[in-house]
């Protein structure tokens, strides 16, 4: 029999690489925003699922449509992937973060035990639940959040863990690591760094600002991540995961590769922007997923210089891999 | 004078800061929800005339789930000091009204750090977080101190887990003065009649008076660090008069069980408890009873109800409070078995006053949850 996967907050980069990893795993998928009508789904068009998806409104705010959306779809499998997701935003606006995230959670743990929906959910945390991480984080390490949006995931986080305890339901927390992708929207630091390289190597004189320099992440990519979002789901009993590569780069060496990879020396396009520093910044962010590979057989795979080579690719216009599957790393594999 | 403003006043500890505080000298203001029935009982001793001169208690209404409201009430009071005490504050009907407790405990909270933002308070208005020992939950280590990771256990756990860190987060990039006191339970005769202490006083005093015949509790084995409100507002007070602002565990050091709390209440009004059965079947029996009791031997005065379990329980609770005790130069002051007695005296004294109430011929109030 065909499953059924609802996909909350289709439109963003995870939404359209999850839809199409499903639909290629011959579910039924179904995909939620906001204002359906209104949502252009340009990352579901660039990804080519537009057409396979159904597409629903709900306001994860709001209760009677999350129940409704449940109710119409009745899914095997929720993924909650809506909310505000800018880390920066977050400072600006503090209660529409909370809200989209906590409330939403709520709201669609709460429409699960209302109709009694025999579902799983797989809940898209954060690594920014863990603020300054001195070495690698795992599952059992202590949060201490660092900014709004961290807060709200965390808030989220054991929302899903109670009501797992407290009712039983087979709800998980994936904790991503910074996981990228061409569909990131340019806001985000890796578009702006890569589109930024290659505009200055195609002849653009444009400078490239940034914040601090020297913090650390841990950087995938991301169809990989939704592979994980899956295998989360498909484990006998519910349980939380860290999703990480294990290897930190500072963001001036990530910075460096994107250069060095369309042959600039980064040093003579980027200036330094104290403005775009944030209120509180993360130095070091770095994930475990060694319990991802001993239970989920999961492992990041993607070098972070391919990585870079298939952002780079994707804004000269050419072709990048958008599943895992196709996703051998040059560096890893035989000459 | 300095100038306090408190959510919450109308509760426990609210009450209690509202008349530690016009003690210092300050002027204090309070936000209290509008009702259709009376809910200042706690505060009305201290209340003052609208047209007496020299009043320093002042309320206003409002509520946590208005933004505008309480900038509004900000900008009216600029307060010195502003203690977020208000709060859907009960572990079990959290699990019931999730959302509220999310929106008045976590978006709450939020909503008044981000109201001394927006007014430029920042660097007058000094922030009290009533955090909570709920945060541990199913607990990490023994005793619980401030560096202990959380585990919340239930929506109320949680929704006070996000105004915990929001409020750290605000001291971090803002540079606001403010601080979690993480309070372990505390309790008095002025403790809501539906948290276990005061429902068990309340119900053995009515049992001893004939009121009543029999205590549903949920789980007798939860353990809990109990110290007396008076004592905790004062390190909430304490908390916001340091050089740096700081989180603090505040508890007694010391653990009860349920059972025990109520073998010692019993005690006090000359009843001994014969604990039998486990598990959901276990009860208390009366094995004896002063002469003046209506509760006699034999009788079955406390059974379990299961509807009071949680759906996630949290079994112990215990706070280590030295770096209280280093910092702030607090301990609890007031013995267990003296909160136990302060507690079941003031219940028989209104149960006896329901009671000659009665007896007069007038209708005597009669609560219940």
């Amino acid at each position: 029999m065909t499953r059924t996967a609802l996909i909350i907050g289709i439109s963003g980069q995870d939404g359209a690489l999850l839809a199409h990893l499903l639909l290629g795993k011959g579910y039924a998928v179904h995909g939620t925003s906001r204002d359906a009508q209104l949502n252009p789904f340009d990352v579901l068009q660039r990804v080519g699922v537009r057409a396979q998806v159904h597409l629903h409104s709900m306001a994860p705010t709001d209760f009677r449509s999350v129940a409704h959306c449940l109710d119409r779809v009745r899914p095997d499998e929720i993924y909650l992937l809506a909310g505000q997701s800018s880390v920066g935003l977050s400072f600006g606006q503090p209660v529409e973060t909370l809200e989209s995230i906590a409330i939403g959670a709520l709201n669609v743990l709460e429409a699960m035990r209302f109709l009694a929906l025999p579902a799983r959910l797989y809940h898209a945390g954060s690594s920014e639940c863990f603020g300054d991480v001195a070495t690698t984080a795992d599952e059992s390490t202590a949060f201490r959040p660092r900014s709004p949006y961290a807060v709200a995931k965390a808030s989220a986080h054991w929302t899903v863990t109670n009501y797992r305890e407290a009712y039983g339901l087979h709800a998980c927390t994936g904790i991503l690591f910074n996981h990228e992708s061409p569909l990131r929207p340019a806001r985000f630091v890796t578009r702006k760094i890569v589109g930024a390289a290659t505009r200055i190597a195609a002849g653009s004189d444009e400078r490239l600002c940034l914040g601090r320099l020297d913090i650390r992440r841990d950087w995938g990519f991301a169809p990989e991540y939704v592979e994980a979002m899956w295998r989360i789901l498909q484990q006998p009993a519910p349980d939380d995961f860290v999703i990480a590569t294990g290897v930190a780069t500072t963001l001036e060496d990530f910075v460096a590769r994107c250069f060095a990879r369309v042959d600039l020396d980064w040093r003579d396009h980027v200036d330094h922007d104290p403005q775009l520093e944030r209120p509180s910044d993360l130095a070091r962010n770095c994930g475990d997923p060694a319990k991802a590979e001993r239970v989920l057989g999961w492992r990041a795979r993607t070098s972070l210089d391919t990585l870079i080579a298939h952002l780079v690719a994707a804004e000269q216009g050419r072709d990048w891999p958008m599943s895992a599957a196709a996703t051998t790393d040059p560096e890893t594999a035989s000459p | 004078m300095k100038r306090a403003l408190i959510t919450g006043i109308t509760g426990q500890d609210g009450a209690y800061l509202a008349e530690f505080l016009l003690a210092k000298g300050y002027e204090v203001h309070g936000i209290k929800r509008r009702a259709s029935s009376f809910n200042t009982d706690r505060i009305d001793h201290l209340y003052q005339d609208p047209h007496e001169s020299g009043r320093r208690l002042f309320l206003h209404y409002g509520d946590l789930t208005d933004a505008t409201n309480l900038i509004r009430i900000l900008q009216q009071v600029q307060p010195d000091e502003l203690y977020n005490l208000g709060a859907q504050s009960h572990v079990q009907v959290s699990f019931e009204t999730p959302e509220y407790t999310a929106n008045s405990d976590a978006v709450g909270t939020l909503r008044l750090l981000e109201a001394i933002r927006i007014l430029g308070l920042e660097k007058k208005t000094r922030f009290y977080q009533a955090s909570t020992s709920e945060l541990y939950g199913k607990v990490q280590e023994t005793p619980q101190r401030e560096t202990t990771p959380f585990y919340p256990r239930s929506p109320y756990g949680v929704a006070k887990l996000y105004a915990y860190w929001i409020t750290v987060n605000y001291r971090e990039s803002y540079g606001m003065y403010a601080c979690n006191g993480i309070l372990f339970n505390h309790e008095s005769p002025l403790r809501g009649e539906t948290f276990v202490t005061r429902k068990i006083t309340r119900a053995l005093a009515r049992i001893h008076l004939g009121q009543q015949d029999c205590l549903y509790l949920g789980n007798l084995d939860a353990r809990r660090d109990w110290g007396h409100a008076r004592d905790y507002v004062e390190a909430q007070w304490l908390m916001l008069q340091q050089d740096q602002p700081e989180d603090f565990v505040i508890a007694t050091g010391e653990q009860h069980s349920v059972r025990d709390f109520v073998t010692r209440a019993a005690r006090e009004i000359g009843i001994d408890i014969d604990w039998r059965g486990t598990g959901s079947d276990a009860h208390g029996v009366i094995a004896s009873a002063a002469l003046d009791s209506a509760a006699k031997p034999g009788q079955r005065i406390v059974a379990i109800d299961p509807r009071y379990f949680r759906p996630a329980e949290v079994d112990t609770l215990l706070g280590d409070p030295s770096k209280a005790k280093a910092k702030l130069g607090w301990q609890a002051r007031t013995p267990f078995a003296d909160l136990v007695r302060e507690m079941m005296q003031a219940d028989l004294a209104l149960a006896r006053r329901d009671a000659l109430v009665a007896n007069a011929g007038y209708h005597a109030p009669m609560h219940h949850e």
